[in-house]
């Protein structure tokens, strides 16, 4: 009962989002402001609903319901409680439950605590907010329904893939999908301004938080996807350029430039164009990448077993949202009056560099990504564009951009003197300097790139704190008011100090990872011992153990230094019962911010057996690099100034005026 | 400056970005891209020694032969032609004969594909689209589409 | 019952959702936009404040960007202004209130009487496993029984309980593993001993072999006079080929018995076999060449009957005594020729579960199979 309950409730949903897609919008259109009204409370609804359908899945999941097919698909009455409720999203069915509420959770947000938009915009935007909602719940209902029941149920499931059963997976999806979504919500308020015909700074202010919530998310999700493929995959790396990596990556380079864009669309009202096209570029990216993954166009690790319809399905919707969005976009974006001015070299000119790299470098990547499935396609030739490419051309065009990156900050809104910037910027630059210089002392000169990226690196950190310090002139006014003033920052300014700060820290562990990584493959028998970077590896032995639902080889390591035990490593290889599929997990001993990693190949018998060891140094710096992002997204949303033009305050306000006629 | 002049300054700078980035996109397409090859093409195409390609197939029954360190040897086969190939370090979880495999590398002068990479899908059931659809070419795809996806 | 309450309500709280906004009457202050415009700009004019304060940006900046940010608001307040004054159309808000109650829960209980299956109640496996036993499938018991072992191992009369099912559900070697946990923990019983050969025998398509040959002598070590393990171990000694040897054995086995027994005979039959030097016994059983000759001189509807007849007595023997792949494979593949693509679906999905062990033997029915236009699971 509560499973069909559950089922009852989405389909309440879809019906819920037509009348979302319609009423309010029309009460904008004519102004009739208890039609508009409707918007936030039925926002609201649609979450609770589509929350109900999701615990009631989840149920099905802990209690092994295998009268869900869903469930009998993709779960084990063995798995560990905690794999069954993130199995929940590890299969099409169940992920694309979770996308749609997170995309209706989105709608709810505003809905709630939309207070500060005027009636209409956030009327309209949540009428387009429903019709995404209503396209993706009907695609849920009509080909990848979660609640299709089996009446005579078999007593035990499929099993989950095993690659899946990893605290990874608890966490990787629903961040990427609350990044990867969030953007379905800047995308509705761009076709609601455009509809609306008011594109102007407050319409961009009012979009920043919802655009920094979903970038801070997109940043953490993409950041845990690469962790988790690092230590779960057995490969060692922690990016493959794999056409899905591309697909969340694409929607964050748009995301990045949105981001900026709207800054300069806030402050100057300039750039109101091509903000706004950003936005709707950014959710179609997304949808995008929805529609790659779930296709079965690409092959890949991350794909799910896939069914035509279902791609023909996300296809439609695709065309739908990005061609009748830019229709819009085409016919209403000359009307959008012109913004102010700005010299080149001034925070606007900063800001548009910006975006101009990072599309660049969108469009590099959306071509290494799609070009093959294009030429397949039309000429039926196979190829495959992969780190090559892409090191070819992301890289080069990353390069300028980091460079630049210390001058934003730093220079003045509409006329900035390059000169002053560069004066605020001498001792970052020095130490860049210094620090590359030491790099090439320290390695020679045959390695060439590793020791500029170091100093882009550190360029890039020590311009971000620079920013801070000479914002606050701390050496002038001394610590003691220096640090008062610190304090009184405003959230965005801290938001953007921690964010370039944070692009740092990911050059300089993605540099040096690259560079200086040491690698040893090597057939070991018991008692063997491999010397990498000052380790010494030994080889001890391997035995089979027991888990809930798998059974794995064991094998067991000493690490020393120089003679003393620094720690013991236990990489398996796996099979998991059920689906008898082999999964290798590695071992992995972290030293400072850099990693020893371990990973067990082939068993060849008489107790030998294939090892990869890695040194890998300060790699774990890529992902808190991502992590430093976020937070700094998390300062600028905490930054008070957005909540401008919230009610409450102004409710309390006794000369509020009450109903103006 | 005037409006006009800071306007034609935006888009000339915009458009020599945008001009680089693309300069860099098709060279790298030119050059940085692999195609991918069935046995039969490299035996009947004499694919130049030295050029990446990108090899799949099914790895043939009872080819595959482990030597110390991590090297492994095996054939892949179309079922119309083979071709050996040697890979040192770590094959992945579902590499098996009679499985599809996609390899990556280039061939040497005696005829021997070097791999650098090989991957095997973490699937089962699976074969790799692009060895699927070559041995369709072939006629010897029988599996039809269930066990292609 | 409670179900459909449950939903009506749930229908009626989404339908309040629509309604509650509709009726109000009141005007909220949130709905004049220029509040919310110049909210922004009064911040961006502060904001501006701050910085000058903090030096941050000198007199003149600050001057031109009060301007800017005046202009914005005026034309904010301009825009309001020009604005039409908001309506109140009776007919829109009568049009909205019907699809509320009547549209959304009338679509919603169509779609749903189309997708769902309201009557299937929910099935948690743990309710499943716990619930009474009568009117369960075997399966379900089996997976109750296993559940139990998989906690208690050591309850050897669990273990003896569910070998024989095992064997009539044609798993064999669980049934023989299963004996083999009882007969560990509770000692060794005639009746387990040769109940175990005899399924590890079954496993090997009829072949005795070392194994079940040792469980039958230790049986027959415990009570010499019990015939099944005898008769077990005379058909070994045939199997061998120890001619004299097993005639001695049968011979010793039928000397005296009850003549009206089941076994006496196949005993028989066996006995004139190795004296009488009858074609080998071990090659799969088919039609003889007599029958196809007579099927030959057959009409074509008796050839069908003929056919149908012994396809089905092929099931039948398949299926209650099991059978080696070559023989599923054939039954299958009679199926298909008399064009009952539902039986061979049958038959092949029951091949493979009686062969779901051996991974080998799989592959070659599912190879066959796929011949054959089938499609294996």
């Amino acid at each position: 009962m509560v499973i069909e309950f559950g089922h009852y409730a989405l389909v309440l949903a879809f019906a819920l989002t037509l009348v979302q897609s319609v009423l309010p919008i029309w009460g904008a259109l004519i102004k009739d402001e208890r039609l508009m009204a409707v918007a936030p409370p039925v926002s609201v609804t649609l979450f609770v609903l589509v929350l109900l359908s999701f615990v009631a899945l989840t149920g099905a999941y802990l209690n092994s319901d295998f009268s869900v097919l869903n469930v009998l698909e993709n779960s084990h009455s063995a798995k560990p409680l905690l794999y069954k409720f993130t199995g929940v999203w590890g299969n099409h069915e169940g992920s694309m439950l979770l996308w749609v509420l997170i995309l209706v959770f989105f709608g709810a947000l505003v809905g709630a605590f939309g207070r500060n938009l005027p009636a209409d915009l956030r009327a309209v935007t949540l009428s387009v907010q429903g019709w995404v909602s209503a396209g993706f719940i009907l695609f849920l209902l009509a080909t990848s329904n979660p609640f299709t029941r089996v009446a005579n149920p078999p007593l035990e499931g499929a099993d989950l893939n095993p690659i899946l059963q990893d605290i990874g997976l608890a966490i990787h999806p629903p961040l990427l999908y609350v990044g990867y979504v969030g953007f379905s919500i800047t995308f509705s308020f761009a076709v609601a301004a455009l509809i609306l015909g008011r594109t102007d700074a407050a319409w961009a202010r009012w979009v920043r938080p919802w655009t920094l919530l979903a970038w801070g998310f997109l940043t953490l999700g993409i950041a845990m996807g690469s962790y988790w493929a690092y230590y779960e995959l057995g490969w060692g790396g922690w990016w493959f350029w794999d056409p899905v990596e591309n697909a969340s990556f694409m929607p964050w380079l748009a995301g990045t430039a949105l981001l900026h864009s709207a800054i300069v669309m806030e402050k100057r009202e300039a750039l109101k164009v091509w903000t706004v096209l950003l936005a709707i570029f950014t959710f179609s990216l997304s949808l995008l990448g929805t529609f790659l993954v779930r296709s079965g166009v690409l092959t890949s690790v991350h794909a799910f077993a896939t069914d035509p319809a279902r791609g023909v399905f996300i296809l439609g919707l695709l065309c739908f949202f990005i061609g009748g969005s830019l229709t819009l976009y085409a016919w209403r974006a000359s009307t959008l009056k012109q913004g102010g001015l700005f010299a080149p070299i001034s925070r606007e000119g900063g800001l548009v560099l910006n975006n101009l790299f990072l599309t660049a470098a969108c469009a590099a990547v959306f071509v290494g990504t799609l070009y093959p499935l294009v030429l397949d396609a039309v000429t039926g030739e196979k190829i495959s564009v992969g780190a090559p490419f892409f090191n070819l051309t992301f890289g080069p065009l990353m390069v300028p951009l980091l460079l630049a990156l210390p001058f934003g900050p730093v220079l003045s809104w509409k006329r900035g003197d390059l000169a002053a910037a560069c004066q605020r910027l001498y001792a970052a630059f020095g130490l860049a300097l210094v620090l590359a210089l030491v790099a090439f002392w320290a390695w020679g000169m045959e390695m060439v790139l590793a020791p500029l990226g170091v100093g882009l690196a550190v360029w890039v950190m020590a311009g971000s704190v620079s920013e801070i310090v000479t914002r606050v002139k701390f050496f002038e006014i001394g610590p003691k008011r220096g640090f008062a003033r610190l304090v009184g920052l405003p959230g965005s300014a801290w938001g953007t100090a921690f964010a370039h700060f944070g692009i740092g820290v990911t050059v300089l562990g993605i540099v040096t990872a690259s560079a200086f990584q040491e690698e040893h493959v090597r057939t070991m028998r018991p008692g063997d011992t491999v010397d990498l970077s000052g380790y010494e590896i030994t080889f001890d032995g391997a035995a089979p153990r027991r888990g809930p639902n798998y059974t794995e080889e064991v094998g067991h390591f000493t690490i020393r230094q120089g003679g003393a035990m620094v720690t013991e490593l236990d990489p398996s290889k796996r099979i998991y019962t059920a689906r008898q599929m082999p999964t290798t997990e590695a071992a992995i001993h972290t030293v400072g911010f850099s990693q020893l990693y371990l990973s067990l190949g082939e068993s060849r018998g008489d107790g030998a057996v294939d090892v990869r060891v890695y040194f890998k140094p300060f790699i774990t710096l890529i992902w808190i690099g991502c992590v430093i992002m976020a937070f700094g997204a998390a300062c600028s949303m905490a930054d008070r100034r957005l909540r401008v033009g919230a009610p409450k305050p102004a409710r309390k306000r006794p000369s509020a005026p009450v109903a103006a006629e | 400056m005037t409006r006009k002049q800071r306007r034609l300054m935006f888009i000339g700078s915009a458009g020599a970005v945008l001009a680089v980035a693309l300069g860099l996109i098709l060279f790298a397409l030119n050059d940085q891209i692999v195609f991918f090859q069935s046995p039969s093409d490299i035996v009947t195409q004499s694919v130049p020694p030295g050029q990446r390609i990108r090899l799949g197939g099914l790895v043939e029954e009872g080819s595959v032969i482990r030597s110390d360190n991590a090297e492994v040897s095996f054939r892949v086969t179309d079922l119309e032609n083979t071709v050996a190939v040697t890979y040192k370090g770590i094959l992945p979880d579902l590499f098996r004969e009679g499985q599809g495999v996609v390899t990556e590398g280039v061939i040497n002068p005696s005829g021997v594909f070097v791999a650098d990479s090989v991957l095997a899908k973490h699937d089962e059931n699976y074969v790799p689209k692009e060895v699927a659809d070559a041995l369709k070419d072939q006629g010897h795809w029988q599996g039809g589409e269930s066990a292609a996806n | 019952m409670i179900f459909w309450i449950l939903i009506a309500g749930l229908t009626a709280v989404a339908a309040l959702s629509v309604l509650v906004p509709l009726s109000r009457t009141r005007r909220l202050p949130e709905t004049v936009a220029s509040q919310a415009d110049e909210a922004v700009y009064r911040e961006q004019l502060n904001a501006i404040e701050t910085e000058l304060e903090r030096g941050l940006i000198d007199a003149d900046t600050a001057e031109a960007a009060r301007t800017e940010i005046a202009r914005r608001l005026l034309a904010a307040h301009e825009r309001v202004k020009a604005a039409p004054g908001a309506s109140r159309p009776k007919t829109g808000l009568k049009l909205a209130q019907a699809v509320a109650v009547l549209a959304l829960p009338a679509v919603t209980f169509g779609l749903y009487l189309l997708l769902g299956t309201p009557d299937l109640p929910d099935q948690p496996l743990h309710a499943r496993l716990t619930a009474p036993a009568e009117g369960q499938s075997v399966d379900v018991l089996v997976a109750r029984v296993e559940r139990h072992l998989a906690d208690n191992p050591e309850d050897g009369q669990g273990w003896a309980v569910v070998a024989p099912v095992y064997l009539s559900l044609g798993q064999p070697r669980a049934s023989a593993k299963a004996y083999a946990n009882a007969i560990r923990i509770l000692g060794p019983k005639q009746e387990w001993l040769t109940d175990m050969g005899e399924a590890l025998a079954i496993a090997e398509q009829g072949l005795v072999t070392a194994e079940a040959q040792r469980a039958f002598e230790q049986a027959v070590a415990l009570e010499p006079s019990a015939v099944k393990p005898r008769f077990f171990l005379a058909i070994a000694l045939g199997q061998e080929g120890r001619k004299v040897d097993a005639i001695a054995a049968w011979e010793a086995l039928l000397d005296g018995a009850d003549p009206t027994a089941a076994w006496v005979g196949a005993a028989r039959q066996e006995l004139a076999r190795l004296t009488g030097e009858t074609p080998n016994m071990t090659a799969p059983r088919g039609p003889s060449q007599e029958d196809i000759a007579a099927a030959a001189d057959m009409s074509r509807d008796d050839q069908q009957a003929m056919i149908r007849g012994m396809v089905s007595g092929l099931a039948e023997r398949l299926t209650t005594e099991g059978g080696s792949v070559e023989e599923w494979n054939r039954l299958i593949r009679a199926y298909m020729v008399l064009g009952d693509k539902a039986e061979a679906e049958k038959a092949l999905a029951s091949a493979q579960a009686a062969f779901a062990e051996n991974q080998n033997d799989l592959s070659r029915i599912k190879d066959a199979a796929r011949q054959l236009g089938l499609s294996g699971s």
